[in-house]
């Protein structure tokens, strides 16, 4: 029994299957790429399979991490061709490696949003607002966790952020803290900003481009 | 693929993959190469539709024409109906997201009367009108097949064609001759009249309906040289019949999510309530060695882990041993399990049991339907309580700790002491349980029974027969309730309105469409869902249209009557139906057709075959 990582790419109408969703679709799709699977051993035997970090309804991931356990022998190309193979449309295997971090050294993500807005002004004036209020360090938002809402200050969780106008389009670069411990969904970041200002987007796109440990560099 | 105008809209409704298509196997093609469109509609949610065998059968038979492309439709939930109507998005295809009213055919299945209102709701939605006549043009013509077309009667008006019996066959002889017609330019009217030449196909606006003072129906006739009677389509061979090897694979977790292959059609069994048992006569059956192919190449294809071999009495298939013999080797290596649904508790070896679970371990249901012997005499089902707890007794020494039980009220001749019996019968499940000397420590035993309301249903026995009122089924849901005196069983009821709704419809005519169209203005869909059933505005539509609901429940009909579901053919003769209506109430049983045959009449439709008895003189 040997652990697999596979890096998939999840886009398209991909993102409209939830979490919840996706393990079954791949479980689905290891079974039909014939992949010579690990099974637990319990009553209910089931493939072991782990998505080290959800992502949202909705949101892009360019290289999101998936832990699968495999029995025999099998070359990481071979599995990635079989995988491709046999994937729904918007979900694309793009890499399988030796998984080389621990899944809890996870401890940030960098995202880029796109927020079109319903002309120049609006995108400009969000823009410098949103950039100048993170930099100042406050931003209170009510926060959905196990224990039930409460009130934090999103800014602390913001390692990053960068916003620029083009147009009707603001583009954002941010990197946002991640993980089992402390977690900020880019969706909660913009909705919070959105609110400050009053302002709404006609459309809004949100990629997860990498996963970062602790010290930004790449987690693998 | 949904249409760019919804994009910014699907993070707002509820699961979003209902509406986006673009699932593992779904079929896109160049639509300038196809000649016929055909939206394949089912008038639930998704989860629901994608759960039905139905659809998957057909929806495989249009794509492997290279002239035709098929596509899904559901009905949207109301989150996102109302996003549809604000922002003018009419109703499309998953795999195109092109607007179906542009589409050549619209088939609808239509597997449960409480669906009627969400047809009305879709034609509307897709921007089309309600009413047959008022759709001039030659396409779309919308179709209607499944088991509520053995009486099209309430939904006359808005169908164009419908299709009784089996639709592997007939499907492409109507796509053929629409592909014909739709060449020649020809009329709606012309086309309907050449379409009604074929068996199996129905075509509601060449039939007049006269009405005696009494509302009985008076005659049926037919005109433009539609035949008189409509006889069902029936396909003779399974093993030859189209099946899918592909499933589409949704992402969303849907009531049934597995492979699913027919192993039979029909039933050797002669219930009297089911409807399902005579409308499928005579039976034909699938041979062990094409059902383990199929089930193998819709694993392959799909990556499901459980297969469920499906038929109206799973345990009656000749070889089901033989069958599932041959297929554990693969199965348990692929970590597959098999799952039978419909299991009769007096004929499924236990050792077979003890196989099946190698893999994963299912619940175990039985299905006594009455509560003393004398009542299920009655209905025919011929199970004895013995057979029940000796079955049960099996179940609990082989580790089982709970077991559901499914029953009916309502039925035909019942008094108090069979609605006791109910309770009594559970009550003994659980005493068996605690007679099983292996039984785990410190474990419990639970026993649910689920309590249905039967729904006399055209082409039974039962069709005559007058339907308890709602407040009567109430009255005997409590009574049931109270005579439980342990909480080891636990009793869940279905709502009697939503039973008497369908039994309007199950047994009703053409009157009904006004009170459906009323009903549907009146904001009436999903009735099937208890939370969006109104029985209000329902009553204020039959009144608006002066019909009294109840004169197609409430009242015994007279053998002599004429039915509004006559002038349709399913091979059962009504001779057969009337005497085993008077059986039913002499309490006098007829043996399954393994043990003798009936004479149902039904192998008529089949050159005089039967696969239970073979061939027979007709």
């Amino acid at each position: 029994m040997k652990s697999v990582r596979l890096w998939f790419k999840k886009d398209g109408l991909a993102v409209y299957i939830s979490h919840l969703d996706m393990n079954r679709c791949m479980t689905r799709a290891v079974r039909r790429a014939e992949i010579p699977l690990w099974y637990t051993e319990g009553f209910n035997p089931h493939p072991y399979m782990t998505f080290l970090m959800p992502l949202p309804l909705g949101q892009v991931g360019m290289r999101e991490p998936l832990d699968i356990r495999i029995e025999g022998e099998m070359s990481f190309g071979e599995i990635k061709k079989r995988l491709n193979a046999v994937m729904p449309e918007g979900i694309e295997i793009i890499d399988v490696a030796k998984p080389e971090c621990k899944p809890n050294a996870i401890a940030a993500a960098e995202y880029e949003i796109i927020a079109e807005f319903a002309n120049e002004g609006e995108a400009q004036g969000f823009a410098l607002g949103a950039a100048s209020l993170i930099e100042g360090g406050v931003l209170n938002a009510e926060k959905r966790s196990k224990r039930g809402i409460k009130t934090v200050n999103l800014c602390e969780m913001v390692r990053k952020f960068e916003a620029e106008a083009k147009g009707n389009e603001v583009f954002i670069t941010t990197i946002l803290a991640a993980g089992n411990t402390v977690n900020l969904n880019a969706e909660l970041l913009l909705s919070a900003l959105l609110s400050q200002f009053g302002a709404e987007t006609e459309n809004t796109v949100i990629v997860r481009t990498k996963l970062l440990q602790e010290n930004l560099s790449i987690f693998e | 693929m949904y249409p760019k105008k919804l994009e910014k809209f699907l993070l707002k409704v509820q699961k979003p993959g209902r509406y986006t298509g673009g699932e593992l196997n779904s079929v896109v093609k160049d639509k300038s190469k196809v000649d016929i469109r055909y939206a394949f509609c089912f008038p639930d949610t998704y989860e629901i539709g994608m759960s039905h065998l139905g659809m998957k059968i057909l929806y495989s038979l249009v794509n492997a024409r290279e002239d035709a492309w098929c596509e899904r439709v559901f009905a949207p939930w109301t989150d996102m109906e109302a996003v549809m109507r604000e922002n003018d998005i009419l109703l499309y295809g998953l795999e195109s997201g092109d607007e179906i009213r542009n589409f050549d055919i619209l088939g609808f299945t239509m597997q449960y009367e409480l669906s009627y209102t969400n047809v009305l709701n879709m034609l509307d939605l897709a921007g089309l009108p309600l009413r047959s006549k008022d759709r001039t043009s030659l396409t779309p013509v919308v179709i209607a097949g499944g088991a509520c077309v053995c009486n099209a009667e309430p939904m006359a008006e808005f169908f164009d064609i419908t299709l009784p019996g089996d639709g592997e066959e007939v499907t492409n002889e109507l796509i053929d001759l629409l592909k014909e017609y739709k060449a020649k330019g020809a009329s709606k009217q012309e086309f309907l009249q050449a379409a009604a030449q074929i068996k199996g196909v129905y075509v509601p606006s060449l039939y007049e309906v006269e009405y005696n003072e009494d509302n009985t129906v008076k005659s049926v006739n037919p005109t433009c040289g539609a035949p008189e009677k409509v006889e069902k389509r029936n396909v003779a061979d399974l093993d030859s019949m189209f099946s899918p090897s592909e499933f589409v694979v949704p992402f969303l977790e849907v009531v049934h999510d597995r492979t699913t292959v027919e192993i039979f059609r029909g039933c050797i069994r002669g219930c009297r309530f089911c409807q399902a048992g005579f409308l499928n006569r005579p039976l034909r059956r699938k041979s062990p060695e094409v059902v383990e192919a199929q089930c193998k190449a819709i694993c392959d294809s799909t990556g499901y882990d459980e297969i469920s071999l499906c038929s109206l009495s799973t345990s009656d298939y000749k070889g089901l041993e033989k069958l599932i013999t041959n297929m554990l080797p693969w199965t348990i290596e692929e970590k597959i399990n098999i799952a039978l649904p419909s299991l009769r508790a007096d004929n499924f070896p236990k050792e077979l049991m003890e196989k099946l679970n190698a893999v994963r371990r299912s619940g175990l249901t039985f299905a006594p339907e009455a509560g003393t012997q004398r009542l299920r005499d009655v209905i025919n089902k011929n199970i004895t309580e013995k057979e029940v707890l000796t079955t049960a007794a099996q179940a609990f020494s082989g580790g089982w700790t709970a077991v559901k039980l499914y029953f009916m009220i309502g039925l035909p001749t019942e008094t108090e002491e069979d609605i006791e019996g109910i309770a009594n019968l559970a009550q003994a499940v659980v005493d068996e349980y605690y007679k099983n000397p292996d039984k785990p420590k410190g474990k419990s035993v639970s026993v649910s029974i689920s309590v249905a309301s039967l729904v006399p249903k055209p082409f039974t026995p039962f069709q005559w027969e007058p339907q308890d009122k709602p407040d009567v089924l109430i009255e005997k849901q409590n009574y049931l309730v109270s005579c439980v005196k342990t909480r080891k069983v636990n009793v869940s009821r279905h709502v009697p309105w939503t039973s008497f709704l369908e039994g309007v419809f199950a047994r009703g005519d053409r009157r009904l469409a006004d009170v459906i169209e009323t009903a549907w203005r009146k904001g009436c869909k999903f009735d099937g869902w208890a939370e969006c059933l109104k029985p209000d505005m329902w009553e204020e539509s039959f009144a608006e249209n002066g019909i009294d609901p109840y004169f197609y429940t409430a009242r015994r009909r007279e053998y002599d009557e004429i039915l509004p579901w006559d002038h349709m053919d399913y091979g059962v003769t009504k001779k057969f139906l009337v005497n085993e209506n008077k059986k039913a109430h002499k309490g006098e049983t007829t043996a399954c057709c393994r043990e003798k045959c009936a004479g149902c009449g039904a192998n008529k439709l089949n050159g005089g075959v039967c696969d239970e008895i073979g061939k027979t003189v007709v």
